[in-house]
């Protein structure tokens, strides 16, 4: 079987779920026996091709044009149904980003096949490839396998495998080849613009290893520093349930949960959050989960590795006062 | 600051993809078409622009077809026959009923009605999930060539003079202090030569108009809220088919209410819980009493090892024939729930709204050809009504819902009276109160003032029962958190002087999404909080709140629950 990859760069940068879903196609491939492409398209984008390179891959396909230099549906379309032509894959695996929600079941309509969207895994039935997506919320899962001839196309959700994984080149580097496409510009229909961001300086808390999380239980935006000189002393970023960001105590992007950011930090510290489902589902995934509250019948502590019964008042300031003294 | 909108113009603007909106969207696309074909027209050659399904638009506040639809949902086929004749070939009907009971529970026990009693019959009808009976029409409408646009809702209507020319749609990419963001876009003004109503229950468009042109009939419309789960239960608990309504606990006698359990396939159930909103202990919490109802041995055996899969409520209108607005006026028509096409005493209205949706068709078809969308013509719309059989249900419960408004026991007498005289019963036309009347104030019930009271809310074990917040979360609800509230609070004084002390915030109750909570202020004052997020749409603050003060808006389009498979 081969098995392409489509990988996602905007504006000299990588969408990071591109090398998550590399990291599924490896474990598929090593499942099937197959091969793996990965396509990057662009303007300019060697220096990506050459970095995919060095994973262990069979080829890169690097797709470039003037008419790609900035991403719009039928670019995108046209361009990679070409790619489809000549590469000739079995499964098509995309990473599920925003862009990739756009185009991807657009391409699969125009080549007249379906795609199973957002998937969170995979497992072999017999020779068949079944794809695991959630319901209802990931209350339940469903599989899902595909029907008729190839190509098939899927994509992953991020956070669904750990790009850390990724197995690197074990000859050095895999070989890039162009793959020239034919596009004129009426073929475009939409003009993009010139980009902008909705919230001014947000901040990424998916790329924090440590998250100090703050609830209901601080009680009141004057006891917040309190908590912010624990996160500067244990070097991690401040975030909050809904109540506080509601509030205005600390600004919306900060907002961990179903309505806010997902996160799966290394280590996440909550303080004073009782653990309604909505704030569970945005952090459950975090490595080691630290619950100091008050109620010890909070489900929070269903979660924690680690949970302390207490008063977050008595134990921020004795913990920021210890790490500042380990330091010295 | 002047807004410049986008206008667009169509034949016919339907306000609300709901089984009465999609019908009139699909009927009148399917009689355009064959007068089309019949007459060979197209622009060309008949002289002038022929009517076409492309100008027939349909809004949708949900993020797709179907997001926002609840029912129960029993349905009796019998509309959507007319509308899709093959309909059993391709409508995602789940199941038919095979058998059905009903029950009284007492505390721990339940009795069997011996013989089910006529309203509990369902022969014939079907199990469905009205989210994807929905979805499945918005297939047909839209390959019927009609524009659906949905995440867009209808903010406010385009009056003309004595009738509506239209909708605005609503502002997206304001920020929570009504200021533009980024990606602001302003509401489109869409002008139609007739714009349908078909927006539900206490619809917002329905609710500023019935008002500000007096459509309101002899009777307030009166209201229930219906709390529901869907359940996936271990195999053999309950046959595909069956469906049991119950009566009793834990609604008290002088409540109107009841349960009910339809089995779906796939070991699938809907479970839930009605409750007028006409209760008198401005204390009392449908939400809690729902989960209570779970706990009944007749349920807990059915549902122990059963796992929730979704949850959510919404209000139903069941005032019936007398409480049916004027539902035509110069341009506009109202339909569905929203001009109270609902049997009040089955609590079916799917197949009355499918119903009301193409008799609109029909009306607008014959307006559009005369090329006069008037309030005249358009009074061809009731004429239909009286013709067909929506008159014929609703005409023999007209007195039905109003009998049981001092309890259940009166209430059964006189309907039983009203069965064997064909609906007049005792008084004919009988009168109720607007619901949220009934509220006894705070002193009356026996609760102490409860100023700075910690309420005691309903936990919840996790398996079998549940907090409102564990609940909402499976509603799938979801909102762009950095937009203007879309409850509108005319007065927070009145929530922290008056109605604290009156009927102690029943808000806080009566919300089955947890969106109002009495928090306090810096100082230690009672404030009312608004978790705007939370909404499920289904409408009970602006129903139920005692001083009708509360104005449900639509919210940023997209926004609002998911009722997958409900």
């Amino acid at each position: 079987m081969k098995i392409l990859v489509i990988t996602e760069q905007r504006q000299g940068k990588w969408n990071n779920t591109s090398f998550e879903t590399l990291a599924a196609a490896q474990q598929i491939a090593a499942d099937t026996g197959s091969a793996i492409s990965a396509a990057v398209l662009g303007k300019g984008v060697a220096n990506f091709a050459d970095e995919l390179a060095s994973k262990n891959i069979a080829e890169v396909l690097l797709v470039e044009h003037d008419l790609l230099g900035a991403y719009t549906p039928d670019g995108y379309c046209l361009a990679l149904s070409q790619v489809m032509e000549s590469a000739k894959p079995d499964l098509v695996l995309f990473p599920h980003t925003y862009q990739v929600r756009d185009f991807a079941p657009k391409l699969a309509a125009m080549l007249g096949k379906g795609m199973i969207a957002d998937c969170v895994g995979f497992h072999k039935e017999g020779d068949k490839l079944v794809f695991v997506r959630q319901m209802f919320q990931g209350k339940t899962v469903a599989d899902v396998t595909f029907q008729g001839p190839a190509p098939w196309f899927a994509s992953f959700q991020s956070g669904a495998f750990r790009a850390d994984l990724l197995a690197a080149h074990s000859a050095g580097k895999a070989p890039v080849n162009k793959i020239s496409v034919q596009l004129k510009p009426e073929q475009i229909r939409t003009k993009p613009l010139e980009l902008f961001k909705e919230v001014k300086s947000a901040v990424d808390l998916t790329q924090a290893p440590i998250i100090i999380s703050v609830g209901r239980g601080i009680k009141a935006p004057e006891n917040i520093p309190q908590a912010e000189a624990l996160a500067k002393a244990m070097g991690g970023e401040m975030a909050a349930s809904r109540p506080i960001c509601d509030e205005g105590w600390l600004p919306m992007e900060r907002q961990i949960g179903s309505s806010g950011q997902t996160v799966a930090p290394k280590l996440y510290l909550a303080l004073g959050i009782s653990g309604a489902i909505q704030h569970v589902v945005g952090m459950k995934g975090a490595r080691t989960i630290v619950a100091i509250n008050k109620d010890q019948n909070a489900p929070i502590f269903e979660i924690a590795d680690y949970g302390i019964v207490g008063d977050i008042f008595e134990i921020m300031p004795a913990l920021t006062a210890a790490l500042e003294k380990a330091k010295t | 600051m002047t807004v410049q909108r986008e206008q667009l113009e169509a034949d016919v603007l339907i306000v609300g993809a709901g089984p009465a909106g999609l019908s009139c969207a699909l009927h009148l696309a399917n009689l355009i078409k064959k007068h089309n074909e019949a007459i060979g027209a197209t622009a060309a050659n008949s002289g002038g622009p022929a009517l076409s399904a492309e100008n027939i638009y349909v809004l949708e506040k949900g993020r797709e077809v179907g997001a926002h639809q609840l029912s129960g949902a029993i349905m009796n086929p019998k509309a959507l026959a007319e509308l899709v004749p093959d309909y059993k070939n391709s409508a995602p009907l789940d199941t038919p009923v095979t058998d059905d009971a009903a029950l009284f529970f007492t505390q721990g026990s339940s009795m069997r009605f011996p013989l089910t009693p006529p309203p509990f019959k369902n022969k014939g009808n079907y199990v469905v999930s009205l989210n994807k009976l929905v979805k499945w029409m918005g297939g047909l409408v839209e390959a019927a060539g009609v524009n659906l646009f949905t995440q867009f809702g209808g903010a406010s209507l385009i009056y003309d003079g004595d009738g509506i020319a239209g909708v605005i749609t609503e502002d997206k990419g304001l920020d929570k202090y009504g200021k533009p963001k980024d990606n602001y876009t302003p509401g489109y003004e869409l002008r139609a030569k007739v714009t349908v109503l078909a927006e539900g229950t206490r619809g917002s468009l329905t609710k500023q108009l019935v008002e500000k042109k007096n459509l309101a009939n002899i009777n307030p419309q009166a209201y229930g809220l219906g709390i529901k789960e869907l359940w996936d239960v271990q195999p053999g608990r309950m046959e595909p088919g069956f469906v049991a309504h119950t009566l009793g606990w834990p609604i008290s006698t002088d409540m109107y209410g009841g349960g009910w359990v339809y089995g779906l396939s796939n070991n699938r159930l809907s479970i839930g819980l009605v409750i007028a909103l006409e209760y008198g202990d401005p204390t009392f919490d449908p939400h809690a009493a729902f989960q209570q109802w779970k706990t009944h041995p007749y349920l807990k055996k059915i549902l122990d090892g059963g796992k929730l899969v979704r949850y959510g409520a919404k209000s139903l209108p069941y005032g019936g024939w007398y409480a049916m607005p004027r539902n035509y006026l110069d341009g506009g028509l109202i339909i569905g729930d929203s001009g109270s096409f609902l049997d009040s005493q089955r609590l079916k209205g799917i197949h009355l709204a499918i119903k009301s949706g193409m008799l609109a068709a029909e009306t607008i078809f014959e307006a559009l050809q005369a090329g006069d969308t008037s309030a005249k013509t358009l009074s061809a719309f009731p004429k239909k009504v009286e013709h067909s059989y929506i008159k014929k249900e609703l005409w023999q419960v007209r007195n039905f819902h109003q009998a049981f408004q001092h309890g259940l026991i009166p209430g059964l007498f006189q309907s039983g009276l009203q069965f064997i005289s064909g609906g007049r019963g005792l008084i004919d036309p009988m009168r109720n109160h607007a619901g949220h009347q009934a509220y006894k104030k705070l002193s009356e019930v026996g609760h102490a003032r409860p100023h700075h009271r910690e309420p005691e809310r309903f936990k919840g074990d996790g398996k079998l029962t549940f907090d409102r917040l564990t609940d909402v979360y499976h509603s799938g609800t979801r909102h762009e958190e950095d937009q203007p509230c879309h409850l509108i609070v005319r007065d927070l004084n009145v929530c922290v002087t008056k109605c604290v002390v009156e009927y102690g915030n029943p808000c806080q109750y009566f919300c089955p999404a947890a969106v109002y909570e009495m928090a306090q202020d810096a100082v230690g004052n009672p404030k009312l909080k608004i978790n705007a997020a939370n909404c499920v749409h289904c409408k009970t603050c602006d129903i139920a709140d005692p001083y009708q003060i509360i104005d449900w808006v639509v919210p940023e389009g997209g926004g609002g629950p998911n009722y997958e498979g409900m």
